[in-house]
Order: structure tokens, then C-alpha cells, then sequence
């Protein structure tokens, strides 16, 4: 039912779709922007590079052992028309690529005929390319932050509304103290001691960040959780015999789920907010690692070069109002006072 | 009473039990030493007899008479025959407009902590040694606060006279007084300075001082440049004031943190223009003893030179375009994109750009091979990473031709050390033939190459050079092609010194300063010495137990005992011919041992200034190491104001981009 409500409100359900279609793009990033080429047909064989191990320059009559270079080959071999072909994405970039080499590393402006959609970088790296594949990251980040922030957050809030007494007296004032670090500051701070020795990535960044924004979620669990447990189903159920983990996630749940799915929009939000400031900083991902952040810092530094910073700025606001209507649409179409009944 | 008022009672009361606790004096500062209380420090002066006593085997104290007996014979130097090279005709007076990108954590020169960028206007470059090696003049010595000074090489003793004239900028006359003072200072444990005391207890073997302007200094070895070593500053220290130094002790880091000291120099700092935070304005000594001398002449000549500070260097290029800062270094972007010829301040004559090629030894940029971390200890996935390493493009197109691969590692001493020794050439399938030599003969499914276990090529580079981030992007793709990965590890300044330091990086970009010197230093960075505690066994052979020395020089943690006893050697030589043969050999065994991964240099220096900031004829000496160095720079105020009045009024004054290219190597 709330569904029907969410679908019926354009704007949010509009954003909704787009945001589908962002997430496919970043998710089959390869198919659309990338270095590597969808089909290569070579002395009769067909060969399809876009995913699995790469292809030496051998495999394809070039005289090196590192990964073909897919746009030198589709020129090479339309001059020598023997009928091989290649047939690359429409974008045929990847986000590392130097895409002059042998040239001045310096930013250029976008250019249509040489499929530079938004320019390349100050590394000559292309720019949509770095903002797909740094999409795709943030998208990660931000799924796997929500994810575990929610996970910690029900189990955590929900123990302390459930349990109640000092546990509950205790775990919020431990909650209180570590919400007072200021997250961003306290987040360099880790990141830039880390032992010397780990590989730094997306997972390991995700653990820090996760480490001091995980007591976002527990207020609002742990009350939830107070609330439905004065109910009658909830006393019901205890009389059966149901222990505290079967009350929690069979029956107590389900009924504040709503809560979680209204805030969902909102923590993703903050995820990909967090991971952009750590990576214009500097603390977030390592080089070279495609992130907005990263861009953005990159757009600031070299504002004679303004579409730099015009397209990771332009892309990380649609990002942010897109799911920010999603969000308030969510929030409207989950508003108890239009479909609970009280009798 | 009721159960609530005697909880409230109760628990107020232990409110006010802990917080009047809380309160109390505070713990004493703990001392620098483990000076018990008993030994209470006598007062500087009071332990400054009482050292001199007990080093007597040090401190001599002679008469006039043994002066003049001691010198018999000795052939003496005054540098009067060397040239000028600043320009006489400089004008005196104005403001010159400078920034720093912080606010300095002390005003002392030395110590914790005083090692920031603004120490060059507290001492670097304003403080006058005994001597000063000469620029442009290889193997010459300029007098600064001694007026002469000669050698007696079978005693390794050097003799100073000191100028009469000399006096600190609060009057006091310098004399021995100051020499021996600060020589007690750079030799006390109390100074909490590890290099300084080394330095000062190990190069000397005594100190005499026979009246108040002359003494003479007797060293443990004789050297090629044994008057600099003695009385330079950039090889030794500058004298210090004793006169300021009275409450000196074991707490004088915390006593001394903020008060300004008197120089021999020609700027001093004001009470009154310190800004906390904001800026400081160093002003010219009133009557400065040295104003007339030769080596003065000509030069320290703005009246004022106002720092401000400015942490962004952004936002201090912005300052300087508009107008705020009169003097700012372009680097490669800079000269390149954000002030580019046609830019309306250039072009209205508003900046002048000058290009100064210099030739002095460049920082040694370079990846630091640790060979103490597996794989790197195999000498094949070392030539490998050479040959991975496409330097190259990057002092082509990142730096856009204006740096180049550095030849060996000590260029820019004036000669070659040895032409047979040059940089490995970008080359993936040398670099992979060596890598299979070393057991990586498969390609992985992302190109990296790995054993036949499966164990990968990749190496991480370790950095604090954020501004050289794009160089290792750049040299992580192109070290794909060879099947190497390079991970990027760009660390903030104190972790990522801490971990190279610790030598747990794999390889660093890191590179350090070097100072004009006559000959390259190979010890701090090559010597097995500075990479384990006990590098060999008797025999020669490396010793097995041994242990990482950390916190030296040497990133590479080489230790070949064949190197080692050709540093030795090379320690010890008493003529320039013995370098040279010796430097030759060393260069060739580093160069085969491939620790160290030529990195760039730039034969040159740009600067961008305001047209009023007049420069001599040549801009700087060759062996300047920026535009400060030697302040033989000087304010038109006349041209400053016509200058200022035609940008007001919206005229133009012709564009001027120079090139001073006179020092340029062929």
C-alpha cells in the first residue's frame, strides 16, 4: 500500500527511477565507459575482452605483453583491412587511462569528437569515466555503510529498547560519549595513524568510517523498540513462549520497519557526503582510485580548468537531490497519520 | 530527611569532593635531564667555568704572546681578493612584502621544534657565521665575523682573527666570549639537539682561545675543507650570544621559546612587530656593524621585510597575483597555466617572470629501494623496478621538459663523479626478463605478474609529497605495462616520515636537501652502519642476528661492506684527487647494487617579483639555492611609487619575462 502511495507521488518515484538507472549505469560500467572493448573479431575468432582476464597484446598481433591497447588496435586494424574489427563502448575510456600518451599532462576541455564527453583531467585521465567509476564506488560505499550502520543499529537499538534496565543505562551513555567525537575530524585522525603495512581500500576505509557513525541508527531503534514493546501483540507473544530473539525479529521488527526505510535515503546521502569530504581531504580512498571527492579537489585546484570542477560538482548535486526526493517521497508515503486506523 | 534529600545531599557532596580535588598546583614540569633535585643546575655561567674545568683536555686558554708563537709561518687568508657578487649600487629602504605558511612554534633557531620554515629569516639566511663558504667560487672561504683566519695542516688546527667591528644588534661587542660560550652550548647534553652535539664533540679535539678576538679550533681529522667545517654555518653552526643566553638550563627550551635573540646579522625582530598568528616583520639593524664590509655590500637592503602568514599556498599565489606579496616561487603549473604569459598582471608589467638557472646539488629526488623488505632484497626485482620506472615521461610531459633524470646520485657538485654511471632507461621487457629471473614468470589476470605460488609484483610507494601525487599516478600506469603494480601511499608529513624513518616501506619518494659543499656526503645514506646495528660479521659477511637501525638517512638499507670501506676511506681524505677516485668507485657499486631509483631535478629556479624589486646584473650567484638565499635583492621606492600610480590609474608598463641563463649547464 505504501508503495502505491510512493508510486503515485511523481517527483520522488521520477527520482527513484533515475537513481535505477545511475545504479545500473555504475554497476555495468563497462558496458558504456571503459578502455576495454565489447567485441574484438581477430583471424576469424570472436573475442569478448569486457570482463575476465585481460588480453595481452600478443593475442591480438601486437608485439607487447601488457593489455592491448583497444583504441590503438581498432585504428590498426581498420587501416590494414583484413576484416578484423573492434567494436568499443560508447565512452572508450577507462578511469585510469592515459588518454594522450606521450603528451603534456595537462587538463582539456571537452571535445564531442574524441569522445571526451566532460574533458580530461590534469593526468589526462577522461573525466566521465572517472565520474562513472567513482559512482560506482561511492554506491558501494554507501550500500555497504547503510547496510552495516542498520545492521548495528537494529541489533544494538533494539537490545537496548528490549533489555531496558542498566544495560540500557549504560550502552546509552557509552552511546552518548562516542557520538560526541566529531566524526570527520576523528576519521582523519585514524585514517591518517593506521599501521603502516595494510592495504588500504574501500573495505578498510568503510571499517573506519562505520567505527564512528554506527550510533546514528540505535536512537531510533531503541526507542521504537520501547514503544512496541508495551504492546499487547508483544506481551502475547512472550506468553506463548517466544524468546527475546523471536519477539525482536519476528514481531517487533517488521513493525518498525518503517522507520528504517524513511531514513535509508538519508543515510545513503550521508554516506556518499562522508566519503566525498575524506576524499577531497585526501584521507578517503588512495590514489588512483576514482571518487568525486577526489575530483572535486582536483576541479578546485585548477579553476582555470572549469569543467572539471563543473561536472563532479553538477554530478554529486543530482546525486544528492535525487536522493533527496526519493527520500522525502518515501517519508510521505510511509506517514502513519494517512493510513493507520485507531480504534 | 527524606530518602530524596539525603541522595541529593550526599551526591552534591561528592560533586564538590571531586572538583575541589580537580584543583591543586599542578605537577611540576618534569626536567630535560634526570637531574636529581640534589644536583640542582648551578646557573649557565656558574656550569659553563665548571665545564671548562673538567674538559680541560679541551678548552685551552693561552696569552697573546702563545698567539703569535702558535702562527709562526702560517700563511694567512682574508677572502679580500674575491669578488663582489652583489651590486654596489644598491638602493636602501622600503618594505619588502614576503609570506609563511605558518606561524612559527618558537623563535628559537635551535632545539625541538626549530626546525620550521621560518628558522632561514631567524638564522639560515640572516644569522652571520666565523666564515662563509663562497658561491661561485669552489674551495674558497669568505670572511663573515672573523677578518682572517689560516691553517696549520700538520696540527689540523685552523686560527681566527675576529673582526673588532663585530658587534650582536643590542650593542654587545662579539668577541671569544660568544665562541666559547656557544661551543659549551652545542656540546651540553642539556641542548636536546642529537646532530649539533655529535657534530660538536666528534669533529673536534680541542678548543683555544687566547685573547678576545682570537682563537683557534683543532680538528680529529684533516679535510679538503677544513676552515668551513670549522667556522661555516651551513656546515657547522653559527655562533650564539652569551650575553642573551644567562638563564640557560635544563629548562631553557620553555624559557627561551619566545624571546627574540640579538643577531650579528642585519634583521632583527621587534616586541612590537610580532602578530600572533598574523604576521612578523623583520626590521633592519640600526648602524649594523657589517653594512660597509665587503661581503655586505650591496646586499640586506630593504629596511623592512614584512611575513605574513598564509596558510593556504593557494591563497598565497592568489596573494601575490593581487598584489599582497611582492616576491613568490613559480613552480611547473604555476609558470605554466595559472600565470602564463598572456595573464593581465604579466602582461600589464604588473609581474615580471624570471627563470634563473643555478647549478648546485638538487635535492635527490628518487624511489628509495628498501632492500631489507622482501621482494626488493633480490637484486633482479630491483634492476626490474628500474627498468619499470619511466621517469622519463614524467620529466618530459609532467614536468614538461623542464626537469631531468638526475645522473647519479650526487649531481651538482660541479664535477662528474663518475660518467660511466648513468640513469637505466624506461624498458617493460627488460623489466620483465628480470622480474622472471626472480621467479614472477606468469601474467595474472590484471596484468601484475606473479609466481608460480601466486604471489604478486606489487610494491607500495610510500610518500609526503602530496604535490607529487600525479608523478606516482603516472608511474603506477606506466609500470602496468612491465606487470608491476605500484600501490600509492601518500601519507600526511609526520606518519609518513615516522614509517620511512622505521624503514617499513617498500619504497619511498622522498628526497633530501643538500647544501654546497665541496663533495658529496655518502655516509648518512649509503653507509651499512646507518641500516643495521651490526651490519657484519668480523669476516665481512652479513651478520644474521642484525637488526634495522632506524631514524637515519639511509632509506635503502643498504649494507655492503665493500661500499662501506670505500666510505670509510672516503671519510678520511685529505685531498680532492682522493675524492674524486674514491667518489667514482662508490657511485659505480650504488649504481650496481640498484637501491636507488634515479629520480628528477630541475637545473633551474623561477621566481615571480613586482617590477620595483630590482636584482644585480647576473640575478644571483650560480650556486644560490633560491631567490633569498644571499637578499641581494633591493627596493626602487621611486619606481614603486610611479609603478603603483600607473596601476591605479590603469596604464601599462612593458611586460618583462626574463631568462638568466648564463649558468646554464651545456
Amino acid at each position: 500500500m505504501q508503495f502505491r502511495r510512493f508510486r503515485s507521488l511523481r517527483r520522488g518515484y521520477g527520482s527513484f527511477l533515475m537513481l535505477v538507472l545511475l545504479s545500473a549505469l555504475a554497476l555495468l560500467a563497462e558496458l558504456v565507459v571503459s578502455n576495454r572493448a565489447l567485441l574484438v573479431r581477430y583471424d576469424g575468432r570472436i573475442y569478448m575482452p569486457i570482463y575476465g582476464s585481460i588480453h595481452p597484446g600478443h593475442d591480438f598481433g601486437l608485439d607487447y605483453d601488457y593489455e592491448a591497447d583497444y583504441r590503438a588496435l581498432r585504428s590498426k586494424f581498420a587501416r590494414e583491412g583484413r576484416g578484423n574489427w573492434v567494436l568499443m563502448p560508447v565512452v572508450p575510456y577507462g578511469p585510469n587511462d592515459d588518454c594522450y600518451p606521450g603528451e603534456t599532462y595537462t587538463p582539456r576541455p571537452p571535445e564531442a569528437s574524441s569522445r571526451h564527453y566532460l574533458g580530461t583531467d590534469q593526468v589526462n585521465r577522461d573525466i566521465l569515466a572517472r565520474l562513472v567509476y567513482g559512482l560506482r564506488n561511492s554506491l558501494l560505499f554507501s550500500a555497504g555503510f547503510v547496510a552495516l550502520v542498520f545492521l548495528i543499529g537494529i541489533v544494538v537499538g533494539c537490545a537496548m529498547g528490549y533489555f531496558g534496565g542498566w544495560f540500557d543505562l549504560g550502552m546509552q551513555r557509552f552511546i552518548e560519549i562516542w557520538s560526541l567525537l566529531p566524526f570527520l575530524l576523528v576519521v582523519i585522525i585514524v585514517r591518517a595513524a593506521l599501521p603502516s603495512g595494510m592495504a588500504f581500500g574501500l573495505g578498510l576505509l568503510l571499517f573506519v568510517v562505520v567505527l564512528f557513525a554506527w550510533t546514528g541508527m540505535t536512537y531510533y531503534m531503541r526507542s521504537a523498540t520501547y514503544r512496541e514493546k508495551a504492546r499487547d501483540y508483544v506481551a502475547a507473544a512472550q506468553v506463548l513462549g517466544a524468546g527475546p530473539a523471536r519477539v525482536l525479529f519476528h514481531h517487533i521488527l517488521p513493525n518498525i520497519l518503517s522507520i528504517l526505510v524513511t531514513f535509508l535515503p538519508f543515510t545513503c546521502a550521508a554516506a556518499i557526503g562522508s566519503l566525498t569530504a575524506l576524499d577531497y581531504l585526501g584521507f578517503g580512498l588512495p590514489p588512483p582510485m576514482p571518487s568525486w571527492g577526489e575530483l572535486l579537489r582536483q576541479g578546485t585546484g585548477n579553476l582555470d580548468a572549469p569543467w572539471i570542477v563543473a561536472s563532479a560538482f553538477s554530478a554529486l548535486s543530482l546525486l544528492l537531490i535525487l536522493i533527496t526526493f526519493v527520500g522525502e517521497a518515501i517519508r510521505e508515503a510511509f506517514d502513519p497519520k494517512k493510513f493507520t486506523i485507531y480504534r | 530527611m527524606t530518602q530524596n534529600t539525603r541522595a541529593l545531599l550526599l551526591s552534591s557532596l561528592a560533586a564538590s569532593v571531586l572538583c575541589l580535588g580537580g584543583c591543586g598546583k599542578p605537577a611540576p614540569e618534569t626536567a630535560t635531564t634526570d637531574a636529581k633535585p640534589a644536583d640542582a643546575f648551578p646557573g649557565m655561567e656558574a656550569d659553563l667555568a665548571r665545564t671548562v674545568k673538567e674538559q680541560a683536555s679541551f678548552y685551552f686558554f693561552k696569552s697573546p704572546g702563545d698567539f703569535a708563537k702558535d702562527t709562526q709561518g702560517l700563511a694567512w687568508e682574508d677572502g679580500s681578493d674575491l669578488p663582489s657578487f652583489a651590486d654596489p649600487a644598491a638602493k636602501k629602504g622600503g618594505t619588502l612584502s614576503l609570506w609563511i605558511p605558518d606561524f612559527p612554534g618558537t623563535f628559537r633557531s635551535i632545539g625541538p621544534d626549530a626546525n620550521s620554515s621560518f628558522r632561514e629569516y631567524l638564522s639560515d639566511y640572516t644569522l652571520l657565521g666565523i666564515v662563509r663558504v663562497y658561491p661561485d667560487q669552489p674551495g674558497r672561504i669568505g670572511p663573515e665575523l672573523a677578518s682572517s683566519w689560516a691553517v696549520d695542516k700538520a696540527k689540523r688546527t685552523v686560527y681566527f682573527r675576529l673582526d673588532p667591528d663585530a658587534r650582536w644588534s643590542d650593542g654587545v661587542p662579539f668577541t671569544t666570549d660568544d665562541i666559547l660560550f656557544s661551543w659549551y652550548l652545542f656540546r651540553s647534553p642539556l641542548l636536546n639537539d642529537p646532530w649539533i652535539n655529535d657534530y660538536f664533540t666528534k669533529t673536534f679535539t680541542a678548543l683555544t682561545i687566547y685573547d678576545a678576538h682570537t682563537f683557534s679550533a683543532t680538528l680529529k681529522e684533516l679535510r679538503p675543507d677544513i676552515v668551513a667545517r670549522v667556522g661555516d654555518p651551513n656546515a657547522a653552526m653559527p655562533p650564539f650570544p652569551r650575553h642573551f643566553y644567562k638563564d640557560f638550563g635544563p629548562d631553557w627550551v620553555s624559557k627561551y621559546n619566545w624571546r627574540i635573540q640579538p643577531t650579528t646579522g642585519a634583521y632583527t625582530i621587534r616586541e612590537e612587530d610580532v602578530r600572533r598568528t598574523t604576521s612578523i616583520t623583520l626590521s633592519h639593524v640600526k648602524n649594523w656593524w657589517a653594512q660597509e664590509k665587503p661581503f655586505a655590500r650591496g646586499r640586506f637592503n630593504p629596511d623592512r621585510i614584512r611575513l605574513e602568514v598564509i596558510r593556504d599556498p593557494d591563497k598565497a599565489f592568489e596573494a601575490f597575483v593581487h598584489g599582497d606579496v611582492d616576491v613568490f616561487p613559480l613552480r611547473t603549473q604555476l609558470w605554466y597555466v595559472k600565470l602564463p604569459d598572456n595573464h593581465p598582471s604579466v602582461a600589464s608589467g604588473f609581474t615580471v617572470k624570471a627563470k634563473f638557472y643555478n647549478r648546485i646539488p638538487p635535492p635527490d629526488f628518487a624511489l628509495w629501494l628498501n632492500e631489507a623488505q622482501p621482494p626488493l632484497d633480490n637484486l633482479d626485482v630491483r634492476l626490474g623496478v628500474f627498468y619499470a620506472t619511466n621517469m622519463d615521461l614524467v620529466c618530459k610531459q609532467y614536468f614538461r621538459g623542464d626537469a631531468t633524470v638526475q645522473k647519479t646520485v650526487s649531481d651538482g657538485y660541479g664535477w662528474d663523479p663518475n660518467p660511466a654511471v648513468k640513469p637505466r632507461p624506461f624498458d617493460p621487457d627488460k623489466a620483465r626478463e628480470y622480474f622472471s629471473k626472480a621467479g614472477f614468470t606468469k601474467q595474472g589476470p590484471d596484468g601484475v605478474l606473479t609466481t608460480a605460488l601466486g604471489q604478486r609484483l606489487s610494491l607500495t610507494i610510500t610518500t609526503t609529497y602530496r604535490q607529487y601525487q600525479d608523478v606516482l599516478v603516472i608511474l603506477k600506469q606506466e609500470a602496468l605495462k612491465a606487470g608491476l603494480e605500484f600501490n600509492i601511499e601518500v601519507l600526511d608529513e609526520t606518519t609518513g616520515w615516522q614509517k620511512t624513518q622505521e624503514k617499513k616501506h617498500d619504497i619511498a619518494l622522498a628526497a633530501f636537501n643538500r647544501t654546497v659543499d665541496m663533495y658529496p656526503r655518502y655516509w648518512e645514506s649509503y653507509s651499512g652502519a646507518n641500516a643495521y646495528d651490526v651490519p657484519y660479521l668480523p669476516d665481512g659477511s652479513p651478520n644474521p642476528a642484525r637488526k634495522i637501525k632506524v631514524s637515519t638517512n639511509n632509506l635503502c638499507s643498504i649494507a655492503d661492506y665493500k661500499l662501506d670501506q670505500l666510505i670509510t676511506a672516503y671519510d678520511k681524505t685529505e685531498t680532492m684527487d682522493q675524492v674524486k677516485v674514491l667518489a667514482a668507485q662508490i657511485e659505480q657499486t650504488i649504481y650496481d647494487d640498484a637501491v636507488w631509483v634515479n629520480g628528477w631535478k630541475q637545473p633551474f629556479y623561477r621566481v615571480g617579483y613586482r617590477p620595483w624589486v630590482k636584482w644585480p646584473g647576473d640575478f644571483n650567484p650560480m650556486q644560490s639555492l633560491d631567490f633569498e638565499q644571499y637578499w641581494l635583492m633591493w627596493i626602487d621606492q621611486d619606481e614603486q611609487k610611479a609603478d603603483l600610480a600607473a596601476k591605479a590609474e590603469g596604464r601599462s608598463l612593458p611586460p618583462q619575462i626574463l631568462t638568466y641563463d648564463k649558468f646554464k649547464e651545456p
